[in-house]
């Protein structure tokens, strides 16, 4: 008999197993589930972003009009960034839930602004979402645990062991294919959702592709897990609640554990020195005599060396100048504080490798471009924009260039639809 | 009630006996020790973190020199939200929210540093905490220790005999329902620890216990629901696995759908979305850095009339602040408005979110959970609206200062040159009228009071779990 034919055999055969049936339906029906949600999220986040696109340009463009200077223009507009989710967002919703993922920022320290934290209820936050890779990493392994638990013990139980071995030539066949058509039964029933959500998507099929990889591995990690375990000599009670014990630990232990052991043992600069930092010498400056101020900002911005003379005691180039310095001398708490979330995020994938489940969700988060890597890259691109406002204005209050609205057209612009590099961060 | 003792200690003989029940409780305990003793540890150090830099933010605030009062305004201070003491035991929104604001005029900044935002990602269940361990692995092994409870009888056939001997089918499932009462109550003495510990650093005896009882009330929901398919079901391993079913849906599956559910029917905008609308009806209030700007004619010309001078230059007061106070205050209504608009939307999400209770005792708990142990969504807007009265505050107080204080001729002056800047100043002994900002919870009534629509879900399942059980106890039969 070929393995296909020798499959569809059991397959005819165990259709009649209505709890089977019911199971795979389920799986069916939450995996849809958790991708028409993760579907419908993603599909509100783009229509925030659209409508924040437009509120944020009109608002710029009434803000721009009353302006007639180039210090009243970078102080009065707001611009808005963003990160739009991938095209396979929907799978893997990540850290979208609790990492903001869009910023209105002006020309002020960006210090005192890329913090800010408008990301949606703390309380939907907590419980977590149903999405594909939540359901996937934790459900699916428990559905195989129900299903498998009992593949011998049940026979075993009910007397009949004995004779299918007797008839079946070797002695672990009919069940080891009864096994393998039931893990592949469910993972079709939870691949089906995904691709359609997927075609929905738009997805790109070398991402589809890798994530239905992925699926399949991890599933048929978990068969075997489960399979091993059903070979026990046990009763099924015992069985199935030491798969329920190793579920829990490698599920929920080994990755609680490892969360608390990587951020005790990786320090993080704590976010209100950052802020105390940057507030002080952002205020400090009123205070200390201009040259100070303008010294420190020609350090790093030697081409405004001829043009860095504070004559009045108010100069916009002034202003922004210790605004800049502020930044400056936060740069490396700052830089701490990034370098400190990337190694603790580095920590954590390997400690992954001790936890499927967890595993596999990093690697559905980091194809949905959903996850640590993902938050850090969208603030570096929020800094290089910044970078590219200041400059824009620095090169026009600078060498004091009259002020023209018509100048304001070439206003640098956020790069959201260009495609992202998920390399940097 | 002898025959109930009996049939309660013989299964707790037979708890001692079976290695499963023994790994399983031990594995409980140990992972609830290492939690309880590694959240007190962390929740404690935050405690003290916070409240240091809450001081050391006051103590810079006072300590700034002579300055004039608008600088001060946008000096700014900082408000840092401490952990309540429950937090030991259930750290609720408190990773996930941020813990400090910066106060300062014309702007309500949002709370920023969320514990979350740079800890480790290891997967959508790896906030351990004391209270997951109770929401998750209690219900666990109730379940683990109560399945046989039932079906075990009837599959040794030991059921028919009790039954013949007079024993009744009600004192049998009492018996056991006894059996598993104890089981619960030593569990939870990790529990009883943890909030009498929370005794000293200043909570209620009263809050403690009422989270004691809903988890009490919580694991004997799930006693009974073990008892129940116990006694319903002819085979010891279709129970186990209808039981492992049953939890995977009650604790992980309906809670994260509900979130799901709750998201789409009641979408909330983000606060970048309704400040721009915001923004334009602001532009209409006038800028208070502006004291010409048309919006303050009316304001003028009633303050003239009032002191009747004819010029800003002969009024009493400094016109300059006089502006500067009154447009903070009609700024602050408008972001108020706006503030309370989208907190009444996330509080109706998370409304919306606990009647799913209803559904699932472990979201009627974990909600009420939060709400008695002040790390829930309620206490977090408690924290925004109490830093924004303060905010409001201090900036209007040294607005007054600026109008009274500081001459208008000063004020108007104070860029000519050093010295002109000098004389635009106010004294530092001004800065006290900072307030102290220490937050606090709700007192232990008020916070029951929130934990009640989730409490009477959690009551509603007990006692239809209670009556279906006596109603099958009745009819037992071999």
């Amino acid at each position: 008999m070929t393995l296909f034919s020798s499959l569809a055999h059991e397959w005819a055969f165990q259709r009649r197993d209505r709890s089977l049936t019911l199971w795979l339906f389920l799986v069916l029906v939450l995996a849809s589930l958790a991708v028409a949600g993760g579907i419908s999220e993603v599909e509100h986040q783009r229509a925030s972003i659209e409508r924040l696109l437009e509120g944020d340009r009109e608002d710029r463009i009434e803000a721009l009009s009353q302006q007639s200077d180039w210090g009243g223009a970078a102080y009065y507009a707001f611009h808005l960034t963003y990160d739009s989710p991938s095209d396979f967002a929907f799978a893997a919703l990540g850290r979208r839930d609790e990492d903001p993922w869009k910023h209105r920022i002006r020309m002020l320290a960006l210090e005192g602004q890329i913090y800010e934290h408008d990301a949606g209820n703390p309380e939907l936050a907590l419980t977590g979402r149903f999405d594909f890779s939540f359901f996937a990493a934790f459900v699916l392994p428990l559905v195989l645990a129900v299903l498998l638990h009992d593949l011998y013990a049940g026979d075993r139980a009910a007397g009949r062991h004995a004779l299918l071995v007797a008839t079946s030539g070797r002695s672990s066949a009919p069940w080891r294919r009864r096994a393998v058509l039931r893990v592949l039964a469910v993972f079709l029933a939870a691949l089906l959702p995904l691709v359609v959500g997927g075609v929905i998507s738009a997805t790109a099929p070398v991402k589809l592709g890798l994530a239905t990889l992925l699926l399949f591995v991890y599933t048929a990690l978990w068969g075997l897990i489960c399979y091993g375990a059903a070979r026990w000599r046990a009763s099924s009670p015992v069985i199935l609640s030491s798969l329920l014990g190793l579920w829990l630990v490698l599920a929920v232990v080994l990755p609680g554990a490892g969360k608390l052991a990587v951020d005790r043992l990786v320090e993080a600069p704590s976010g209100a020195d950052i802020l105390l930092t940057q507030r002080e010498t952002v205020n400090d400056a009123w205070d200390v005599p201009t040259e100070v101020t303008m010294d420190a900002f020609v350090e790093r911005h030697p081409q405004w060396a001829a043009h860095a003379e504070i004559e009045g005691a108010f100069e916009w180039k002034w202003y922004y100048a210790f605004q800049q310095v502020g930044d400056q001398k936060t740069e490396a708490l700052s830089d701490a504080y990034r370098s400190a979330r990337r190694t603790r995020d580095r920590l954590a994938g390997r400690f992954a490798l001790l936890s499927p489940p967890a595993l596999f969700e990093r690697s559905m988060q980091r194809l949905a471009e959903t996850d640590l890597r993902a938050s850090l890259a969208y603030e570096q691109r929020i800094r290089d924009f910044h970078s590219r406002l200041r400059e824009f204005y620095y090169a026009r209050m600078f060498p004091d260039r009259p002020f023209d609205a018509e100048g304001l057209a070439g206003l640098p612009q956020y790069p959201g639809g260009e495609k992202r590099d998920a390399r940097d961060g | 009630m002898n025959t109930l003792l009996t049939i309660a200690a013989a299964e707790w003989r037979y708890w001692r006996r079976s290695r499963l029940a023994l790994a399983a409780a031990a594995l409980f305990f140990m992972l609830l020790l290492v939690t309880v003793v590694l959240t007190s540890l962390r929740v404690q150090a935050e405690r003290d973190e916070r409240l240091h830099h809450q001081q050391e933010a006051e103590q810079t605030f006072i300590d700034q020199p002579d300055r004039h009062p608008h600088r001060m305004v946008h000096y700014g201070h900082y408000v840092f939200r401490t952990p309540s003491p429950l937090a030991v035991f259930d750290p609720g929104l408190d990773p996930v929210t941020g813990q400090s604001i910066f106060l300062e005029g014309h702007r309500q900044n949002s709370a920023t540093f969320a514990d979350s935002a740079a800890s480790a990602d290891l997967g959508g269940l790896a906030r351990l905490t004391p209270a997951v361990v109770y929401q998750l692995f209690g219900a666990l092994l109730v379940m683990l220790l109560g399945h046989g409870a039932m079906v075990r009888e009837r599959e040794a056939a030991t059921l028919a005999p009790m039954l013949a001997q007079g024993v009744t089918g009600t004192q049998l499932l009492l018996g056991k329902a006894l059996a598993l009462l104890g089981a619960i109550a030593i569990m939870l003495l990790p529990l009883l620890g943890a909030v009498i510990g929370a005794v000293p650093r200043g909570e209620t005896l009263a809050a403690g216990l009422a989270l004691a009882a809903t988890y009490l009330m919580y694991l004997c929901v799930w006693g009974l629901l073990t008892l129940l398919f116990s006694a319903l079901l002819s085979r010891r391993s279709t129970v186990l696995a209808v039981l492992t079913g049953l939890w995977l849906s009650l604790s992980l599956l309906l809670p994260s759908l509900a979130t799901n559910f709750t998201a789409r029917s009641l979408p909330i905008a983000g606060q970048i979305e309704t400040d721009l609308t915001m923004l334009a009806d602001l532009r209409r209030l006038g800028d208070g850095h502006n004291a010409q700007d048309p919006a303050f004619a009316q304001l003028r010309s009633e303050l003239l009339q009032r002191y009747d001078a004819d010029s800003v230059e002969e009024l009493p007061v400094n016109w300059r602040g006089v502006v500067a106070e009154y447009s903070e205050a009609r700024l602050t209504e408008t972001l108020n408005e706006y503030a309370e608009a989208r907190m009444a939307q996330e509080a109706a999400q998370a409304a919306l979110l606990a009647r799913h209770g209803w559904l699932t005792p472990f979201l009627a708990t974990a909600t009420a959970s939060r709400a008695l142990a002040a790390t829930d969504l309620d206490h977090h807007q408690r924290f925004l609206r109490e830093a924004e009265a303060l905010r409001i505050d201090f900036v209007q107080g040294l607005n007054r200062l600026h109008a009274q204080e500081l001459s208008y001729e000063a004020d108007t002056n104070r860029n000519r040159d050093a010295e002109a800047a000098r004389r635009a100043r106010v004294s530092a002994d001004n800065w006290q009228l900072l307030r102290e900002f220490r937050y606090a919870p709700l007192d232990p009534f008020a916070r029951l009071a929130n934990a009640g629509p989730s409490l009477t879900a959690l009551a509603a399942w007990f006692a239809a779990l209670a009556i279906a059980v006596t109603l099958i106890g009745r009819r037992l039969s071999p």
